[in-house]
């Protein structure tokens, strides 16, 4: 913002206002305008990427200038012995798995159905739309509660399985929603067209509408990733072994190990006791780093996407 | 509104359910408690005291799990292996993080799918369970375990025992026990001040206040005391030691509302006592004469330890771990001649007690394991590993030659090649993650030399000076019913906020304590007369029933 605005500055200088070959010269106020906006908008950059570098930072400090308070955007008393313990776990490298396995396994399941379901509640002419809908909106608003929960999916055989994992949270309410606006929004001319040039339902749905939704299928990966990345309370739940649980719960436990009152009285290791300020650090580094790597390739479609869904539905 | 109104409606309709199932549930009582002949299988016929448990044909336990971060489980651990050839016993252990050991156990007993041995279960905590059925009244069986028995009686622990005794006078958990109490909470103070000073550290609350003049004297821009543990309760390190050595039960971190007033024979409420009231005029002697700081109440450990560390004080709470991890680390950067050590806890009207409780973290049985062949072997074999010398030695130190060595005396000493705590630091391997021993689920109490058994000579000198002092009597027991309990809860958290709100004002001095008979007319408008009520019906009714 800041270049431009000195070229500016720079050509207007040299020529005489009317004689500028291109475009019309912004006014004063829009000048101003633009300064404004570049400051602010520096700012709220700042503002976002504080806590980023700050963690980042953090996770490479030594833990006594982070108790002390002296590190902001460089590390003070740089040390990796966080990242060593924690990487050189060899469980780490199993649960890190699991997440990678849960998260793929269980966004292809829920992108599926939530894809069928949308596209079918979608179809105004659908008899017993509104039962349907109804059903979904009623989960979002009551739930069968945690023992009934576990009860059932422990009596399905699920426990121990990925399945624990990926079928109770399949759908989204939320996600289906945003999904059947996007749907609905679809001219429905296209699909009587490939209709009348004889595709039937599951035909219109591979060939014509899932390539045009190509925007809304990305958002809803995003989201759905995102979510299962994150999540760590259902594999808490059924998971009764720790080579099955995902990097939550395993960088959860550490932290509550570092913190908890499990050690009181007794001296613990330094290296062991290091852990508290660095490790929360660590960990949001080493959980959130996939998602800041995949995130910017699928930006692009989440704005889209939402922003289609959102205004003609 | 209308989703939310129909969901109270449907929230209650659950309650009102799960409430008659639970009541179903409990009027199933199992026909002959005593009838043991189906569940004998793989049990000692001649098991007893100073007899190495060993099941007569292999059996397999399941437990539930504390998984700790720092030794995570192991397959291949030696202690599963000990476990097998020494008492032909398999555990399979049903792993939970420690994070939330709590919920998971909760959810699973609620569902129940409960291993049989469900460990790590601190006392109170069994009391959610009692209702439903699903915990086993362990009292009932303690003719299976001849060493926890022997303990319960040999170290006088009937008093703490009958503590955890419910309605029906029986108990659920089967509780650590310590010989002699652990307190590891007081507070550490600069000693190199002290000698600067030339005083001695002080033995009692009035000497403590005495040191704090005199550093206060020298160092007039100081505040010579600033503590920590200020949050979630302000001050809480501080508040308790302060009631217990002025003979309350419990405040700050650990609050107590009820104390027990053995010459009145009665239950009184602990914030509206004489000697809460006389704690607090201590207190607020020291911040009006600027010797605590007035932060102490609500700053962070960490702004605590920063005054610490820059000598912007001289006396701070303390355990054991935090001298040694926090304290001297800090002032070793700062001020690398500064010295500084945990003193006996400060002895106060009360008299030379040691506060600590001697009850522990325990095991609870799942009730549905009263129906395992293998019972009786189980109860024994609980018996023998966390009951029997020999078991908790096993627990902790491992196995002779390999883990552990005696000196000449015949003290358990760790093997030049294990490490545990920092002790042996170049040691190649790790007492508790390559073979699984001092693990937090199996290893806890018994004799005084095996709790201090890796303690530092600096700790076991506290100790021995707190040994000394007698164990503070506990209060009779009052088990309230599930109605009661549930109706103290409501009552409990407004008379807590309003303490804990009094105990800041009148110690800062915010408030005048000639205002103190205005604060228990507060006190009694939050019901504290029907509560006392109630715990004391609790106690006569135990007494009656039961004493």
């Amino acid at each position: 913002m800041v270049t431009v605005d000195a070229a500016d500055t720079a050509s207007g200088s040299d020529l005489p206002a009317r004689a500028r070959p291109r475009g019309i010269r912004p006014t004063r106020g829009y000048r101003v305008f633009q300064a404004c906006n570049a400051v602010v908008l520096t700012i709220v950059v700042v503002v976002t990427l504080f806590p980023f570098v700050n963690v980042v930072a953090r996770s490479l400090s030594d833990e006594q200038y982070i108790i002390a308070g002296k590190v902001n955007f460089v590390p003070r008393g740089f040390n990796l012995d966080t990242y060593r313990l924690v990487l050189h776990d060899s469980l780490f490298w199993t649960n890190y798995r699991n997440t990678v396995f849960y998260t793929v396994v269980a966004t292809v399941i829920s992108i599926v159905l939530t894809t069928c379901y949308a596209y079918v509640l979608s179809k105004k002419h659908l008899r017993g739309r509104t039962a349907l809908i109804g059903i979904a909106v009623f989960t979002m608003f009551f739930t069968g509660g945690l023992i009934p929960n576990y009860v059932l999916v422990t009596s399905l055989g699920m426990k121990n399985t990925v399945w624990a994992i990926a079928v109770p949270n399949a759908i989204n309410v939320f996600n289906l929603l945003v999904m059947k606006a996007f749907f609905e929004s679809l001219p429905t001319d296209l699909e009587e067209a490939a209709a009348v040039d004889g595709l039937n339902t599951y035909g219109i749905l591979l060939r014509i509408v899932l390539p045009l939704s190509k925007a809304i299928v990305a958002t809803m990966v995003l989201f759905y990733a995102v979510a299962f990345w994150n999540s760590w309370f259902a594999a808490f739940l059924y998971m009764d072994q720790q080579e099955l649980w995902p990097v939550t719960v395993y960088l959860r436990n550490l932290i509550a190990g570092a913190t908890g009152a499990e050690n009181v009285g007794v001296i613990a290791e330094a290296d062991e006791v290091q852990a508290d300020a660095t490790l929360k650090a660590v960990t949001i580094v080493l959980t959130t780093l996939p998602i800041l790597v995949v995130y910017p390739f699928v930006q692009r479609y989440f704005v889209r996407g939402v922003m289609l869904g959102a205004v003609k539905g | 509104m209308l989703h939310r109104s129909w969901r109270r409606a449907a929230t209650a309709a659950v309650a009102a359910l799960l409430a008659a199932s639970s009541i179903a549930a409990c009027s199933e009582d199992p026909s002959d408690a005593k009838d043991l002949s189906e569940n004998r299988a793989g049990a000692m016929a001649d098991y007893a005291i100073g007899k190495q448990f060993k099941a007569s044909e292999p059996v397999s336990f399941s437990i539930l799990y504390n998984n700790h971060p720092n030794y995570p489980l192991r397959e291949d651990w030696l202690f599963w292996n000990e476990l097998k050839s020494r008492a032909n016993v398999t555990l399979s252990p049903v792993a939970v993080p420690l994070s939330d050991y709590e919920q998971k156990r909760s959810l699973l007993i609620g569902a129940g799918d409960a291993p049989m041995i469900i460990p790590k279960t601190y006392p109170g905590q069994e009391d959610a369970y009692v209702s439903s059925g699903a915990v086993l009244p362990v009292s009932d069986y303690l003719d299976l375990m001849p060493n926890l028995q022997d303990k319960i009686s040999r170290w006088n622990l009937k008093p703490e025992i009958d503590t955890r005794r419910q309605e029906d006078g029986k108990f659920y958990l089967l509780p650590g026990l310590h010989e002699k109490p652990w307190q590891d909470y007081s507070l550490a103070i600069r000693t190199d001040i002290l000698d600067e000073l030339k005083l001695s550290p002080p033995k009692t609350w009035d000497e403590l206040y005495t040191v704090l003049k005199a550093m206060k004297a020298k160092y007039p821009n100081v505040y010579p005391f600033s503590d920590r543990w200020s949050k979630p309760n302000p001050a809480g390190n501080l508040l308790n030691i302060l009631a217990v050595s002025y003979g309350l039960q419990g405040a700050g971190w650990n609050f107590q509302h009820t104390s027990w007033d053995a010459n009145a024979k009665k239950f009184v409420y602990t914030g509206a006592t004489e000697q809460y009231k006389q704690m607090l005029q201590y207190l607020n002697k020291l911040v009006s004469e600027k010797l605590l700081d007035p932060e102490s109440f609500t700053q962070t450990d960490e702004q605590a330890r920063q005054k610490l560390a820059n000598s912007k004080s001289f006396v701070i709470s303390a355990n054991a771990q935090a001298v040694v991890n926090d304290y001297r680390p800090d002032l070793a950067k700062t001020n690398p001649k500064a010295k500084i050590a945990k003193i006996p806890l400060p002895i106060g009207p009360a008299g030379e007690v040691n506060p600590a409780s001697r009850l522990e973290n325990g095991v609870m049985i799942s009730s549905k394991a009263r129906e395992s062949k293998n019972f009786v072997a189980m109860m024994q074999f609980i018996d023998w590993l966390w009951y029997s010398d020999a078991g908790q030695e096993f627990a902790k130190w491992g196995v002779e030659g390999t883990t552990f060595v005696r000196d000449a005396a015949g003290q358990p000493k760790l093997a030049p090649d294990v490490n545990v705590i920092g002790l042996n630091p170049k040691a190649p391997k790790h007492l508790q993650k390559d073979f699984g021993f001092y693990n937090g689920v199996f290893a806890y109490g018994g004799k005084p030399e095996l709790v201090q058994g890796f303690f530092s000579p600096e700790e076991q000198e506290f100790q021995k000076v707190l040994n000394a002092r007698p164990p503070v009597a506990v209060p009779p027991p009052h088990p309230l019913s599930d109605e009661e309990r549930e109706q103290a809860s409501l009552w409990e958290t407004p008379l807590k906020d309003a303490v804990y709100q009094a105990t800041l004002q009148f110690a800062l001095g915010q408030r005048d304590l000639s205002q103190w008979d205005a604060y228990l007319a507060e006190l009694k408008g939050k019901n504290m007369d029907a509560y006392l009520t109630m715990v004391n019906k609790a106690y006569d009714r135990y007494q009656k029933d039961h004493g």
